[in-house]
């Protein structure tokens, strides 16, 4: 019923009905209804984990506790909980962390096989498509998906590609395959909306013979873009409703900034071009919420920490261009003690192999941080692949962490997750088993798998 | 900081001393596949002299006590771009392709010793690698040569030791990509008894714009057993290729061989050594549906042997996390080892390299904790019996960003 009101207000709005102002006040939030989630959890059981070793995602360690899920949410991390009435997993010497969370992921955009007809995560026609979101071309067959979950990835964010300026809004997804886009995406999670630095849109545009071709193209793209954005925003909110413009899809994503809802996650790898873009996001008006790949982001730390911006890394990829070849293995610790520990560092994959190791990434990071000089403990790099990426995705307060009321998105490993010896063995997400390493039955196979080799046999086994 | 003083401390002391070392007390792998022993090894010049339990020495040797430290052979990368490809975005620092040349393209003069990719690796334990073109559109891109990472101008190594090509998903029909490899293969076994001239008149040679090089190349792929590296994945594209190896009596190494599980048996029958990503379980072409983590355990339990890429240039040393995920998943951990060291060193025919065995050249890494954990590192790397700095650029940018002086990052150095 609602839809259908905000359909007819639409439509007036089209035709440009001059009666327009005595009408409910139409403004953006309505659009919120569209595409928005409607994922609910699988079913799911009481279950007490006994005796686990847990990494609570904070920072936090407990040798020998156990920990209670039910209704899909985490009850409570104790000792000698009451076991009645639930189901009793005994997870002693094993490990528990929270599920593993990828702030940037292709997944679905850039769907495997890798090939031409799946290739939808970057609209590079234009160097600003701030009016493309990357769900609208999430495939929900790709096998990655499964792929990820078997390494403890409960929830990922998936952004465009970084062809262009503003390459579009960002979504992040539960990882359960589901039939439509909106049963994955993750309830009441912010969009964000991808910039792009340096290289890859001068790139794109300049061998087209267009702006940008420079750095400073770059910056006069974006500059331009905010003006705009400006503009349409004090349009927006103007009382008489004949006065705002016509509703514009890549401005409602740039004033969806300017409000604060929508998180910038900005790919950048040199250090001085994000000191740039923080200068940007200062004449503007807005937040810079996570720089992403950040090769350099060591050389300007202090700044980060200061401005309170996360910088998601990986822990040793580079030369495979000019902007990724000052890499240092450090760059994630030093990342997080800046500004005496106060900086927000993230390990990301971007890379449907990496994603299935993020904790395997997080440990080179942090050997290398103590072999430069830190004390960097595992419980605290923990932070890096859970709450903390989950904090610059805006879902802090739903997942990311161990603690009473958080949906229950949690993984139990066979070892230490540290090591390269470590395996998911279950993986819960809201308290439903979405992955168990022992029962076949419940580990996921999409369309694409099922049966693609041989009738009889699917894919992923 | 505290990482750099430390390593060049170790280089500074052992340096002086460089003649005779011994390791005292290693957990040592040998590369062969044996178990690991703890054991004394006596380096004297750039050979192993000794192995064994508490070795007597003289008083000049240099003691160097590992408490129990695992050590291994240097590893040996058997697929890089080391010292030919800086940067992979930019053409200009690229030499690892040819526009004239196709079979008989060889890298080898190309090496940069100086290419800031080959500190990182060495510190990383990788102490030699093989270098090979990059791929074209073309069935067989070309020569890889055997570099040592030494770093010396004075290149060591061996040119020309494997050929590169690829077969499957990417241009054209893989039925035309087999008639052609098929063709340059009999072209291959006509120069044992022809004239490279009369060769080139041919009329396939002419059609395929091939060159002297490419047919020299051939001869030495199909009439002396030069290692044949061929890239492919679909199964029966594998048998293809086993085909291929009896037909012409090929040196055949196989790559990627995503889907080799579906066809083990006549694999292992083939005696085809493979080199493989063993984190690279994505379908990303329909030739990879079968791609799995599982890969290495199959291979390693029908008793083929196995050697490891790497997903990603630049990084060759991550062979040891790759591994690691294959032990993981159920590959044995000494046959591991041995796809990094002498698998290699046997498969392309390196010489004394890659075990630790008496009379072997001592390129050596003693690592501070299991070598399979992508977190642990080097604690003295060993090429030629000589104690190798473990700086590299990275370790310079760190040290200076972790310097917390009061002055601009340009005069901290």
């Amino acid at each position: 019923m609602k839809n259908i009101l905000h359909l007819s207000a639409l439509l007036l709005l089209i035709i440009g009905c001059s009666d327009m102002s005595t009408l409910p006040n139409l403004d953006l939030e309505d659009q919120k209804d569209y595409f928005a989630s409607t994922y609910t959890p699988m079913d799911s059981e009481p279950t007490l984990f006994k005796s686990a070793n847990i990494y609570d995602g904070l920072g936090g360690e407990f040798i020998g506790y156990d920990l209670l899920v039910a209704d899909g949410k985490i009850i409570e991390v104790g000792q000698a909980l009451s076991n009645s009435g639930v189901k009793v997993i005994d997870a002693s010497d094993q490990w528990i962390t929270p599920g593993i969370f990828d702030i940037h992921s292709h997944m679905g955009v850039y769907s495997a096989p890798g090939v031409s007809t799946s290739s939808d995560g970057n609209e590079a026609t234009a160097p600003v498509t701030a009016e493309v979101w990357a769900e609208h071309s999430v495939w929900t067959q790709d096998p990655q998906f499964a792929l990820a979950l078997k390494g403890g990835v409960t929830s990922f964010h998936v952004l465009p590609g970084s062809a262009n300026l503003f390459g579009g809004r960002g979504a992040t997804f539960k990882n359960i395959s589901q039939n439509t886009i909106q049963a994955m995406k993750f309830p009441d999670a912010p969009h964000s909306l991808k910039m792009a630095c340096g290289e890859n849109p001068k790139r794109v545009y300049g061998n087209r013979r267009q702006s940008p071709s420079t750095r400073m193209g770059n910056m006069a793209g974006y500059r331009s873009a905010w003006i705009d954005a400006m503009e349409y925003r004090d349009g927006m909110n103007e009382r008489d409703a004949d006065q705002r413009p016509t509703r514009d899809l890549a401005m409602d994503t740039l004033k969806g900034v300017l409000d604060g809802e929508i998180l910038i996650q900005n790919h950048c790898y040199r250090a001085e071009e994000m000191a740039m873009m923080i200068e940007m996001s200062k004449e503007f008006d807005y937040k810079v919420t996570t720089f992403h790949h950040a090769v350099e982001a060591y050389k300007i730390a202090d700044l980060l920490a200061d401005e309170g911006i996360c910088a998601a890394m990986w822990a040793d990829w580079w030369g495979f261009k000019h902007e990724a070849y000052d890499m240092v293995p450090a760059n994630i610790a030093i990342i997080d003690q800046a500004r005496n520990g106060t900086g927000c560092a993230i390990v990301h994959s971007d890379d449907a192999v990496g994603i299935q190791h993020l904790n395997q990434e997080a440990a080179k990071a942090m050997a290398a941080g103590n072999r430069a000089g830190y004390s960097i403990s595992k419980a605290h790099a923990m932070k890096w692949i859970t709450s903390n990426p989950a904090k610059a995705a805006g879902v802090l307060e739903h997942t990311g962490s161990i603690e009473a009321g958080k949906d229950a998105d949690i993984v139990l490993w066979t070892h230490n997750p540290f090591s390269v010896y470590a395996r998911a063995q279950q993986v819960l997400i809201d308290g439903a088993v979405a992955y168990d390493m022992n029962d076949p039955k419940k580990q996921p196979v999409t369309d694409f798998d099922l049966g693609i080799i041989n009738p009889k046999i699917n894919r992923v086994q | 900081m505290k990482y750099f003083s430390l390593t060049f401390f170790a280089v500074f002391s052992l340096s002086a001393f460089s003649q005779s070392i011994l390791l005292k007390g290693g957990m040592v792998h040998s590369g062969t596949g044996a178990g690991a022993t703890l054991q004394d090894i006596l380096i004297s010049g750039n050979e192993i002299a000794k192995i064994g339990k508490n070795l007597t020495i003289n008083g000049k040797t240099q003691v160097i006590e590992l408490n129990g430290l695992p050590v291994t052979p240097g590893l040996i990368s058997p697929m890089s771009n080391l010292g030919i490809v800086e940067i992979n975005a930019l053409d200009v620092t690229r030499d690892d392709e040819s526009d004239i040349l196709k079979a008989g393209f060889s890298i080898f003069n190309a090496f940069n010793p100086h290419s800031t990719g080959i500190p990182w690796n060495r510190s990383n334990g990788v102490t030699s690698a093989i270098t090979s073109p990059g791929s074209s559109s073309f069935p067989m891109f070309g020569l890889a040569s055997y570099f040592i990472l030494d770093g010396s101008l004075e290149i060591k190594g061996l040119k020309d030791i494997a050929m590169f090509g690829r077969m499957g998903a990417s241009y054209g029909s893989r039925a035309e990509t087999l008639t052609i490899l098929e063709s340059l293969l009999e072209l291959g076994q006509k120069a044992s008894n022809t004239p490279v001239e009369e060769i080139l008149e041919m009329r396939l040679a002419d059609q395929l714009e091939l060159q002297a090089q490419d047919i020299l190349a051939l001869n030495n792929v199909v009439n002396n057993g030069l290692p044949f590296v061929l890239e492919t994945n679909r199964a029966v594209d594998i048998l293809q290729a086993i085909a291929l190896k009896k037909k012409y009596g090929l040196n055949l190494v196989l790559s990627s061989v995503e889907e080799a599980p579906m066809v083990i048996d006549q694999l292992r029958a083939s005696g085809i050594p493979v080199i493989i990503d063993p984190m690279d379980n994505i379908p990303n072409s329909f030739d990879e549906l079968g791609s799995s983590l599982l890969l290495g355990k199959v291979l390693d339990q029908a008793g083929i042997r196995v050697m490891f890429s790497t997903q990603r240039s630049h990084n060759y040393h991550l062979m040891r996390q790759g591994s690691g995920n294959a032990v993981a998943y159920g590959m044995s951990y000494e046959s591991a080892i041995r796809g990094m060291t002498l698998t290699v060193a046997e498969t392309f025919k390196l010489g004394n390299r890659g075990s630790i065995i008496e009379g072997k050249i001592a390129d050596i890494v003693v690592w501070d904790a299991d070598p399979l954990e992508p977190s642990s590192f080097p604690k003295f790397v060993f090429i030629e019996g000589k104690s190798q700095d473990l700086s590299s650029r990275s370790t310079r940018l760190t040290e200076r960003y972790t310097n917390k002086d009061d002055k601009p990052s340009s005069y901290k150095h």
